[in-house]
């Protein structure tokens, strides 16, 4: 098991290197690149050779890429082009924005998608699983972004429920209890809209494991020596059931750092989604490739602990 | 008397034939492997409501504006300006938007494009990913751990931000540069599940006939062990359709992808997102018809998954 992880970890480093490298040539690549953003289009020649000597464009690419990742290991990531606020404030501005929408949004999913998934399982053919089935099929097919609008227009716009965007009222400070109830407001359409996208899919999943665990042979058995219906459900089969699902929770955990975008820029969630898109508009690059990198790292990492998870949870997995 | 005689049988012509006019219950009407999969398909009613319904799509999509007279989509209809952001009427079923255009030409026109590059990126992803995963799967080692480590290495990075760095900086707006960005992201998923089914097809004892009668590399591959990998692949493109519609109105609702003059139904989205509190059919009906066309397509694809799936039994 140690070797496994060991490698595992190679894998995942050779893996960050080889993408590192393809991040910087794709942001040297892309049209309106570094040189064109910081110029001034009147300069004369030899101020721009002197910008290009003070930013070190003019060095060979792999020198350049050395000089990056050297930086970027220790935290610098460089200056915006927009704001020139360092690069790494910037993230750390955002992050907790996401996390705390993505967190929540991943924990409503997941107690939602068991729930569904172990009634669905449980009345197999019946009108409810035959309903909660059909709305996880619209679920599935309706793309985040319109579930947002949907939901900003008939909560927001024609109701005056919710709050359409941001994530708390600008200019008023209330009490804390009221400025709870107002981040509350703020936050819950984005989290339901992002949840939706989630439980369509985990759901059917969740109904299938289910179904499965169910039929085995070990269900009959405590059965049959008077384990109770619902203990039975819960202690039994649910808790094999759940294995591969937590598997599937923790890899799309590991989307945090960029997974909500669509869901920030419909309702200007001030994360760090946003800053992508805003990024993306104004051809900001180093935050583009800080971000990039960043949303890379989580990624792996959080496969390696999904895979990691499911051999502590599941003790029939072995690795070589 | 021989043997034939004795039971009766006269000649091995007429054998077969009172064997079935007595027990015909038994014997069933031998049918190809395509129609067998066809009706199978044809039984699950809610795939056939999802095909149907694609099928009017297109029709209202590619052959609405010959056969109505809504085709012209970017044409000011309006005389003054009391006029735009009007409601149904006979002449325009749909309304018209804020600078007086039909709504439904323009719902047409944006099908088409919308249609079309969701089918052409499937195509082309299909094509890629389908050869990808041929070559990884069938010869193995070290070919298919570099194909396979340059996809970990694309499927790292989370797909929407990718896909818009990718699309703020090398598309232009035509459908032409839509497509083949989003082809480059849907061959991974088609590649991995190629590879798999080549890789244990690859075992089989026609494969080792075919090598014995001098088969060549290729020959195996595209003559003898594609056609048995091709369930999954048909299940995948058709669920490919799906995702590529939603990703190409992701784009272009943001503004990175068609951009104008060229029109889709996600830049309808956004067009008609700021005009909703005054007439909600701008927002709604370029958002309803993405939303079915998803639905039907995934039905369809979940129609073919349990046709072709060799362990259904009949119902």
């Amino acid at each position: 098991m140690g070797r496994y992880i060991i490698r595992r970890l190679l894998q995942a480093l050779l893996l960050l290197a080889l993408l590192s490298v393809g991040m910087f040539l794709l942001i040297h690549a892309l049209p309106g690149g570094p040189e064109q953003v910081i110029f001034n289009p009147r300069l004369s020649a030899a101020g721009r050779a002197a910008i290009r000597a003070r930013f070190g464009l003019d060095q060979p690419l792999y020198v350049q890429y050395i000089r990056w990742l050297g930086n970027a290991l220790t935290g610098n990531f460089g200056f915006s082009f927009v704001t020139n606020q360092p690069v790494s404030d910037l993230l750390v501005e955002r992050f907790p924005a996401t996390l705390q929408l993505f967190s929540l949004a991943l924990v409503l999913a997941l107690i939602l998608a068991i729930t569904i998934g172990v009634i669905s399982a449980v009345r197999q053919g019946s009108l409810t699983d035959y309903t909660l089935t059909t709305l996880s099929y619209f679920g599935i097919a309706m793309p985040v972004f319109l579930l947002g609008l949907f939901a900003q227009d008939i909560f927001g716009v024609w109701l005056h429920w919710l709050p359409v965007s941001g994530s708390a009222t600008l200019g008023y400070s209330f009490d804390p209890f009221n400025t709870f109830l107002d981040r509350l407001e703020h936050i819950i359409l984005p989290m339901l809209v992002l949840a939706v996208g989630f439980v369509a899919g985990w759901s059917r999943y969740m109904r299938a494991s289910m179904i499965e665990v169910t039929k085995q042979d070990y269900m009959r058995t405590a059965r049959a020596k008077g384990v109770a219906p619902v203990p039975l459900l819960i202690r039994h089969a649910l808790r094999n059931a759940v294995i591969p699902l937590i598997t599937v929770v923790a890899l799309e955990f590991g989307q945090v750092a960029g997974g909500a975008t669509i869901t920030e820029g419909v309702f200007a969630w001030p994360g760090m989604g946003l800053l992508f898109l805003d990024s993306l508009t104004n051809r900001d690059f180093p935050v583009l490739l800080a971000m990039l990198m960043i949303t890379a790292v989580f990624v792996i990492a959080f496969n390696l602990i999904a895979d990691l998870l499911y051999a502590v949870m599941d003790p029939r997995i072995r690795y070589s | 008397m021989d043997i034939s005689e004795r039971l009766n049988v006269t000649s091995t012509q007429e054998e077969i034939e009172p064997f079935l006019e007595v027990t015909p219950a038994l014997v069933q009407k031998r049918r190809s492997q395509g129609r067998i999969i066809f009706d199978r398909f044809i039984r699950n009613r809610v795939a056939i409501v999802g095909a149907v319904f694609l099928i009017l799509l297109f029709l209202f999509c590619f052959a609405g504006p010959i056969v109505t007279t809504h085709n012209q989509p970017d044409q000011i209809n309006v005389t003054d300006v009391s006029q735009t952001l009007a409601g149904p009427s006979w002449q325009f079923p749909l309304g018209t938007d804020d600078t007086g255009r039909d709504t439904m030409a323009r719902a047409m026109a944006g099908g088409q494009v919308s249609l079309l590059i969701a089918l052409t990126s499937m195509l082309v992803a299909i094509i890629l990913g389908v050869s990808i995963g041929a070559f990884a799967g069938f010869y193995g080692g070290i070919v298919d751990t570099l194909l396979m480590r340059f996809t970990d290495v694309i499927l790292s990075v989370p797909l929407y931000l990718l896909l818009f760095v990718l699309s703020a900086s090398f598309t232009d707006g035509t459908p032409r540069s839509v497509i083949l960005l989003i082809s480059f992201f849907g061959w991974q998923y088609a590649a991995r599940l190629v590879r798999g089914e080549f890789l244990s097809l690859r075992e089989r004892e026609y494969v080792l006939a075919a090598r014995t009668i001098g088969a060549r590399g290729f020959r195996t591959m595209f003559r003898h062990i594609l056609p048995n990998a091709a369930g999954p692949i048909i299940v995948n493109a058709t669920l490919l359709i799906g995702v590529n519609i939603i990703l190409e109105s992701v784009m272009s609702y943001f503004g990175f992808g068609i951009k104008p003059p060229n029109s889709s139904w996600g830049t309808m989205v956004s067009d008609g997102q700021s005009t909703f509190d005054v007439d909600a059919l701008l927002l709604m009906v370029p958002a309803l018809l993405i939303f079915f066309t998803v639905l039907s397509v995934n039905l369809v694809g979940d129609g073919l998954r349990d046709a072709l799936d060799p362990y259904m039994t009949e119902r």
